[in-house]
């Protein structure tokens, strides 16, 4: 074939797909009508007009706002109070009444007004271009309701290989995107922090963003291919880039469990931290959920969700891998985690103070056995807690792990297991089916790197959360761009934390996992088998590169390497050790 | 009355705590400005407009002046002192891998 032609932008998410172009056009392309003249515009009937699309912008944004904490989650679903901020925007407002008073009718006050305020948030930064964005998405609204329009295009039914080709996409958009029908997404302008960038990697849907002018002579229909990993797009690709991209990705995906070349086996499994992002891990090969974040069902709204709600969530989880294990960690708020309805206390220095499991035992001592109530109900639905994986599956669903986080001292996990234990003991009496999952404790704190072979004695598993160990024991904000250099998992006081924490472990049958970023980086498998880690936990996007990665590794090789980063004394001479540039 | 109050969310005036100051501001019976402390009374926006507030640009760490005039100026002055002054709830400590969207949600919207 002939024809084909490479266009480039920058990769956002590192996969391939192949599918037909289909041009997402928005309501920026709604066509005004022409300008009476002033006379005859009646400024009441404008009034009344712009008031009821405000009131039907607001019902969008805030179905917009449901869906998409459903979907994608919390933090992207906060955007939309933005959204609803600027759509009450006092002064735009009365800007748009202005005109319309002075004889303009409502959609061009509209277009009018948000045109202006578009262009000077433009003109600013990228944050400030982000703001532009959610603009267009308000006014975009505002003007459908007004020309009576149809929402620009149902993103949640397009046909399955459908490549998204956009100018830009708003938050609204993107939250509304089908992933199993979306092989690819291309735009013409935004970075790797745009939204489209964003939802797309937490979905694993391969994307270039930021391809420029080029993009927009791509007809509706063509053949194109999106490669996040090199940043291309390729319009009518030839059959050996389609085929070598294709069975690159299908080679990638390796969807058994892996061992290392010499036979140890690591479970490579993904951090989870909504509903929505099951179906990605389960497509990129994940060994089930070394990480299930709850805050996701707390967060943005009036009060915590009942037993029935936690139960449905973890057994729809559980069922989304038959044959694997579920690692679900209680409820971890506190420090920069605020949930309003919980009435958190005001602290000066919140990350060393009431977060995690100390809430969980004292001011949230209910809240803590409604969560463990659910989390033992769910576990009988699974392989339940005998502590071996019952990979074979018997049963219609996984097998649930439990895990305490921000744990420092011995006595939280013995109060922690006296309340599974009278959580059972209640199930029981009330006839109801439960089982004891297997229960770990996340090791964050250098405290609980210290004590890991009492926490391991009592316990099934450990689980490292290298984001909070690295900040904990470097003594460093990974917020606090001033001490950015500190915060960093390679520094060998870290690998030590982490070392003592596998070394804690080994006498006893307790397995140890890792679930922070570290985990998911290929470039540190070795490493981290070396150190003694038995599952790997991961943004879904990493697994198949990491699972590839640890099939390559030796272990006795890797303990070598281990041992050798351990023996230094800086970072510099670890990232020499594992031969990292810089 | 008046008051110089640091930003401590992450995201600076940005997102969730713009709409936040915005919703407050709205709250209260009083008439709420705000500005860079440098820049006078001629740099001062007011407080119930989404996008005077985001155009302010103000990141973490920068400290603003709230002017609060009206029956209620003193209790709209306590809520906004503290909602500036409270780091935002945020995403996670374990977001996933750099590559994720979780991070990078937070870097955008949320100040991780």
């Amino acid at each position: 074939m002939t024809g084909s032609r490479t266009l480039t932008g920058i990769g956002s998410t590192p996969r391939t797909g192949v599918g037909t172009a289909r041009w997402y056009r928005s309501a920026a392309d709604l066509a005004l009508p022409e300008r009476p003249d002033p006379a005859t515009v009646d400024p009441e009937t404008e009034r009344d007009r712009f008031a009821s699309a405000r009131e039907a912008a607001r019902e969008g944004i805030r179905r917009a706002r449901d869906r998409a904490a459903e979907r994608v989650g919390e933090e992207e679903a906060a955007v939309f109070d933005a959204h609803e901020a600027f759509l009450d925007d006092p002064g735009l407002v009365d800007d748009v009444e202005g005109d319309i008073d002075d004889g303009t009718p409502a959609e061009h006050a509209v277009d009018d007004r948000f045109a202006d305020a578009i262009e000077r948030f433009e003109g600013m930064d990228g944050r400030m271009a982000e703001r532009a964005d959610d603009l267009r998405d308000v006014r975009d609204r505002l003007l459908r309701a007004l020309l009576d329009a149809p929402a620009a295009a149902d993103l949640s039914a397009l046909p399955a290989g459908t490549v998204l080709l956009a100018d830009r996409l708003t938050p609204s958009d993107t939250a509304e995107l089908d992933p199993s029908a979306v092989a690819g997404i291309a735009t013409v302008a935004g970075g790797r922090t745009s939204h489209a960038a964003i939802i797309a990697r937490s979905l694993s849907i391969p994307a270039v963003v930021g391809v420029g002018e080029p993009l927009r002579e791509v007809p509706d229909g063509a053949e194109v291919l999106v490669d996040g990993e090199a940043g291309e797009v390729v319009v009518d690709p030839d059959e050996d880039r389609r085929s070598a991209a294709l069975a690159g990705e299908e080679a990638s995906v390796v969807p058994e469990p892996v061992s290392t070349a010499d036979g140890r086996p690591i479970e490579v499994a993904a951090n989870v931290g909504s509903a929505a992002e099951l179906p990605p891990a389960i497509d990129r090969g994940a060994d089930g959920v070394g990480l299930f974040r709850t805050e996701f069902l707390f967060l943005d709204r009036e009060s915590p969700p009942d037993e029935t709600e936690q139960y449905e969530a973890v057994v729809a989880a559980l069922e989304a891998f038959p044959k694997d294990r579920i690692v679900v960690r209680t409820l971890d708020v506190g420090g920069d985690k605020r949930v309003p309805y919980l009435d958190l206390p005001e602290e000066p220095n919140p990350f060393l103070g009431r977060r995690g499991i100390r809430l969980s035992l004292e001011e949230h001592a209910d809240l803590f056995e409604t969560q463990l109530r659910a989390l033992l109900r769910a576990a009988a639905r699974g392989g339940g807690g005998d502590g071996d994986r019952d990979r074979g599956g018997d049963g219609d669903a996984g097998d649930l792990a439990v895990m305490f986080p921000m744990v420092s001292r011995v006595e939280e996990v013995d109060a922690a297991l006296d309340r599974v234990e009278s959580v059972a003991a209640d199930l029981a009496d009330e006839g109801a089916a439960y089982a004891v999952p297997e229960l770990g404790a996340m090791i964050e704190t250098p405290a609980a790197s210290y004590m890991a072979d009492a926490l391991a004695g009592r316990l099934d598993f450990l689980s490292v959360g290298t984001n909070d160990l690295a900040g904990y024991v470097m003594a460093a904000d990974r917020e606090n761009d001033g001490v950015a250099d500190y915060h960093d998992p390679l520094h060998p006081a870290v690998l030590r934390a982490i070392d003592r924490t596998t070394r804690g472990a080994e006498e006893t049958d307790a397995w140890v996992g890792m679930c922070g970023e570290m985990a998911g980086d290929p470039a540190l498998t070795e490493l981290l088998v070396g150190l003694g880690l038995d599952e790997l936990s991961m943004s879904a996007v990493t697994v198949p590169a990491v699972k590839t990665r640890v099939r390559e590794v030796d272990a006795a090789a890797a303990r070598d390497l281990a041992e050798a980063a351990l023996a230094c004394e800086t970072r510099a001479e670890v990232r020499d050790v594992l031969s990292l540039d810089g | 009355m008046e008051q110089i109050v640091e930003v401590v969310p992450a995201a600076g005036l940005h997102a969730r705590p713009a709409s936040k100051l915005v919703k407050t501001a709205n709250r209260f019976d009083a008439d709420l400005s705000i500005g860079r402390p440098d820049d006078g009374d001629d740099g001062l926006v007011r407080a119930d407009s989404m996008l005077a507030v985001t155009g302010l640009n103000v990141a973490h760490g920068e400290s603003v002046r709230v002017v609060a005039e009206g029956p209620e100026a003193t209790a709209a002055l306590d809520a906004i002192e503290a909602l500036l002054t409270n780091p935002v709830e945020n995403g996670d400590g374990e977001a996933g891998n750099g590559e994720d969207g979780n991070t990078e949600a937070g870097n955008g919207e949320d100040g991780k």
